[in-house]
């Protein structure tokens, strides 16, 4: 019996060859992959196999179940907007101390800068007695419903970097965005939208490009879908000319059916993700242009927001993030160009220019807030503000020369944001800078803090929301971050 | 001068004096290795001592090792006196008699007469040795280093307090004052304060630079790097300064691995050095400027605004739904998702199914214990259905806006035990029903935006309600016309 017995042993083992081992090996491991993707993706409440958008549930109970992020591409000058600093007025055009400048770099600013005195005039706000300057006195009738970050800092001092840092946690790029993460972790609730849209305005895409709503190593399922508010919301989505719907979902059926069987048999998630990209595009071509169309929404709406159908604008993407949000998309992301103020010309200074750029954003941002919550979803939308850094206290001289008009360099180490809605105590004032605005002195809130706070908001500890790749397990905010306490509701 | 902990004592002393509380525990391991061999060795009595003589030879070397380098680091002047004199005593004591032993145990181990001292003075080395131990623990870790953390019944037999709950996750007490204008600063506010930050280093028994805060008296004589405060002057403030460096500098208090002063703390450390770091005033009597006054009345009781607010109904716990009533509910397209993977808490969502109706929704019986949240807007749903989850034990938030509902339906949630939010936007409604809300207590939310609701009945409602927030929609004009104030170019 014994004999025998180690004679199949033998026998199994001159079967297995070296091929037989590693193909064996394959479908191991790719079983492997199937497990952990199936376990990332699905409480047991919830996904099936085909969609791993479905709504999930957040480890820890979420005050927020969606975000909007309005991001001023450029950055904006906190010192013409909430930072009110009388001081810096009264230094007005006097030389840059030596120790502000001692060791540090700007984008622009070379030698000794002048001081530049705040260019708009400030008022306290309701109850909150918030900072607001003229330059948006829309918001300004809603202080006390936001809560500001005045301590912000980051460590990029150019646009690109910085954006990046913001929205995927780190200046380089391969990181998944925070709306990926987001998406990823709770999935979205219609299934016939994406989960994360992206909508830009003022004529220009970020710095960062596509990056900063990128996937990075999520399945690509997770990545931002960019829409656009002016033509075709979405390019390349509806059918070439020739090609009837039914044909088109026939031709996608097939398709999907052999990723369906290559994914059994090797088992990449990526495979799923592409399977529920054809299903979610198919989806998209009524639901994305239905949601888009602003054209239905009433008049007292549009003049609420100050939209124009049909243009591409800031105001129209705010009345979309609304729309959208409504509709249960989980990550709504608005970048508006143009708010880099140097100085360098007329649109471009902190006098004229980013008082002319307020005005585009001032009435939709705050018929956003509003309209939000007139529909009971401010509640559960956190709806977050600012830009990727700050503006320096000193005019800035580029290569040290005087410029024409009034303008502020890149400043990493004190910026404003604020946040509303979901999860924040409104009317908080969180941070300070010193007398000039030139560092945060308390309430130092770095971006990582931000997004764990993002993140606490919506129900996740950002220590423990990780995804496993390359080895290790990677957050969105890698070692750093710490949840701002006192903002939080 | 912020940094040296002395001026008269070199580094290098200090330096070596920190791996006192290292290498301490290799004379000790030693010495108690040698028990256990002299103990439980077969061996007759010369042989048994004959055999440890070389670990009682190690130990007192590198006893004299460890006695050298802790009195380097007594040199520091950070600890209790007393206890120091004993432990420093003991453990020079402990050593000679470790190679007072090892003498013996060679030399007088065939001697039928001494080698009988050996056993008593091995003993009793033992014994010294536990005790200086025990000191050198109670410096380094604080006197209640073991007593801590020990259990309930043996905490009374040796007659220490039962242990206070840990509030919160920091471990930090919540400092509460009550009545504001009776309250000592000191004693009330900043003493607090310290107790929970500084004084577990600046204490009878452990005094880091020299410094001992647990008392006025204490404070103000300051520690090795001079006074701890300038009384009006708190930019000029050794304690001061040091709190408000960068967590990661190293001359921040308090230090790396212990828990920092919060913003609120801060503020009012430095105001009141900046007042004069007074011991005996109240804190009405020190004059205050907004944001004091602001951060004061978060220290006061009843005030509930700082507390983060958590429906009651989620607190509890509550068993599953069944997975088939849940499959079910998702065969109508109802999104239903757990609140959140710790508790099976409910939410049932119709955003991807518009067209669903009472009879749909009927199967929301199954899982009426868990759902807490029911977001029905724009659907089918009637009165009929009102009428099904009156009854339900934990709604918290009805979103019913857009849908066919009426008067007669919102009367029939009067009796509601949690119902928090509800949203009538685009609904019938009207004052009758506003009359039926206005008995649930426990309504914090209620929108009425395009309703039938009149001005009077959101007044009658808001005066039954006062806490209760009403939300009407947007006024229809914004406060200001820009248009009208056109941004003038620069010259």
């Amino acid at each position: 019996m014994n004999k025998l017995l180690e004679e199949a042993i033998q026998r199994e083992a001159q079967l297995a060859t070296r091929r037989h081992f590693l193909s064996s090996l394959g479908t191991g491991i790719g079983s492997l992959a199937l497990g952990s993707f199936l376990s990332n993706c699905s409480s047991k409440d919830s996904v099936s196999f085909e969609s791993p958008l479905a709504a999930k549930s957040s480890p820890k109970l979420r005050k927020a179940k969606s975000v909007i992020f309005l991001h001023m591409a450029g950055a904006p000058s906190q010192l013409e907007l909430f930072d009110y600093k009388p001081s810096l007025a009264k230094f007005d055009g006097k030389e840059c101390p030596q120790e502000l400048l001692a060791g540090k770099k700007f984008a622009f600013i070379r030698g000794v800068p002048n001081l530049l005195g705040p260019k708009a005039n400030f008022k306290q706000r309701g109850q909150s007695g918030h900072w607001i300057s003229d330059y948006l006195p829309h918001l300004a009738s809603q202080a006390d419903r936001v809560s500001f970050l005045k301590g912000m800092y980051t460590d990029q001092f150019n646009h690109a970097p910085a954006q990046l840092l913001m929205h995927t946690g780190s200046a380089r790029l391969g990181r998944p965005s925070m709306g990926s993460w987001v998406s990823y972790g709770l999935g979205t609730e219609n299934q016939n939208l994406p989960g994360f849209v992206v909508l830009a305005s003022g004529g220009k895409n970020p710095d960062a490009g596509k990056s900063a709503w990128g996937s990075g190593f999520l399945p690509s399922i997770y990545q931002g879908v960019q829409c656009r508010s002016e033509g075709e919301p979405i390019l390349f989505i509806q059918n070439p000319k020739g090609m009837s719907t039914d044909i088109r979902k026939a031709s996608i059926e097939a398709i999907n059916k052999i990723n369906q069987e290559t994914y059994e048999e090797i088992g990449d998630p990526e495979t799923v993700a592409r399977i529920a990209q054809y299903e979610m595009a198919y989806k998209m071509q009524s639901s994305v242009p239905e949601v888009m169309d602003i054209n239905k929404e009433p008049a007292y709406i549009h003049e609420m927001y100050g939209t124009e159908p049909g243009k591409e604008s800031f105001a129209n993407n705010c009345l979309l993030a609304r729309k959208l949000v409504e509709k249960g998309v989980r990550f709504v992301q608005l970048f508006d160009w143009g708010w880099d103020t140097h100085g360098t010309g007329l649109d471009g200074s902190v006098d004229y220019g980013l008082h002319q750029k307020c005005r585009q954003i001032d009435q939709a941002t705050t018929a956003l807030l509003v309209d939000l919550e007139q529909r009971g979803l401010l509640d559960e939308t956190l709806v977050v503000w600012g830009g990727e850094f700050g503006r320096t206290p000193m005019q800035e001289n580029r290569e040290g020369k005087k410029l024409a008009y009034f303008g502020r360099d890149h400043h990493t180490e004190a910026f404003t944001m604020w946040l509303a809605g979901g999860g924040i105590k409104p009317g908080i004032s969180h941070g300070e800078t010193d007398d000039l605005g030139y560092s945060t002195i308390s309430g130092k809130t770095s971006v990582y803090d931000l997004q764990a706070t993002i993140l606490q908001c919506l129900g996740f500890n950002h220590e423990e929301f990780t995804y496993p790749f390359q080895g290790r397990n990677f957050r969105l905010t890698d070692v750093f971050g710490q949840v701002i306490d006192p903002i939080l509701a | 001068m912020i940094g040296g902990e002395s001026e008269q004592i070199p580094d290098w002393i200090i330096f070596w004096g920190h791996f006192h509380p290292m290498l301490v525990h290799l004379p000790i391991g030693m010495f108690i290795m040698g028990c256990i061999l002299y103990v439980f060795s077969k061996k007759e009595e010369t042989q048994r001592q004959h055999q440890i003589v070389p670990i009682l030879w190690s130990t007192g070397i590198t006893g004299i090792i460890s006695c050298t380098m802790g009195w380097g680091l007594s040199q520091t002047g950070e600890y209790e006196e007393n206890t120091l004199f004993l432990h420093q005593w003991l453990g020079i004591s402990v050593t000679i008699s470790s190679l007072a032993l090892a003498y013996m145990a060679k030399h007088w181990s065939k001697d039928s007469l001494m080698r009988r001292f050996f056993k008593p003075l091995f003993f009793l080395s033992f014994l010294l040795l536990l005790v200086t131990g025990h000191l050198g623990g109670n410096m380094t870790h604080g006197s209640d280093y073991l007593s801590t953390y020990l259990p309930q019944p043996w905490r009374s037999w040796i007659g220490i307090a039962p242990k206070e709950k840990r509030t919160n996750e920091v471990g930090a007490k919540i400092i509460k004052i009550k009545n504001l204008k009776e309250a000592l600063v000191y004693q009330d506010l900043i003493q607090p304060t310290l107790e929970q930050k500084c004084w577990s280093c600046h204490n009878a028994e452990k005094q880091k630079g020299k410094l001992r805060m647990d008392s006025p008296e204490n404070l103000l004589k300051g520690g090795a790097n001079g006074p701890v405060f300038l009384a009006g002057n708190p930019l000029e403030s050794e304690m001061i300064k040091r709190v408000l460096l960068e967590a990661s500098h190293e001359d921040h208090m308090p230090p790396k691995g212990k828990i920092s002063l919060t913003e609120d703390e801060i503020k009012l450390l430095q105001w009141w050095v900046k007042e004069g770091a007074h011991f005996n005033k109240k804190i009405a009597e020190i004059p205050q400027d907004n944001q004091i006054k602001n951060i004061l009345s978060r220290y006061t009781d009843g005030n509930k605004n700082s507390e983060k607010y958590v429906s009651p109904v989620l607190l509890g716990d509550i068993p599953a739904a069944s997975e088939s009533d849940i499959e079910k509910l998702r065969k109508h397209q109802l999104v239903v998702i757990t609140l959140s993977s710790e508790k099976p808490f409910l939410e049932i969502n119709a955003i991807n199914a518009p067209k669903i109706g009472d009879k749909e929704l009927r199967d929301v019986e199954g899982v009426k214990n868990q759902v807490v949240s029911l977001k029905l807007g724009n659907t089918q749903l009637t009165d009929a259905f009102l009428d099904q989850i009156s009854n339900y034990p934990r709604i918290i938030q009805l979103q019913l806006d857009h849908t066919r509902i009426s008067d007669k339906g919102i009367e029939y949630l009067g009796t509601m035990p949690h119902l928090e939010t509800i949203n009538l936007v685009g609904t019938s409604a009207s004052d009758v029903g506003m009359k039926a809300l206005s008995k649930i207590k426990t309504l914090r939310k209620v929108y009425l935006w395009q309703t039938k609701v009149s001005e009077k009945g959101i007044k009658d409602l808001q005066k039954s309600l006062p806490k209760l927030m009403i939300d009407q929609g947007w006024e229809g004009k914004w406060p200001i016309d820009t248009l009208k104030f056109p941004i003038k170019k620069p010259e």
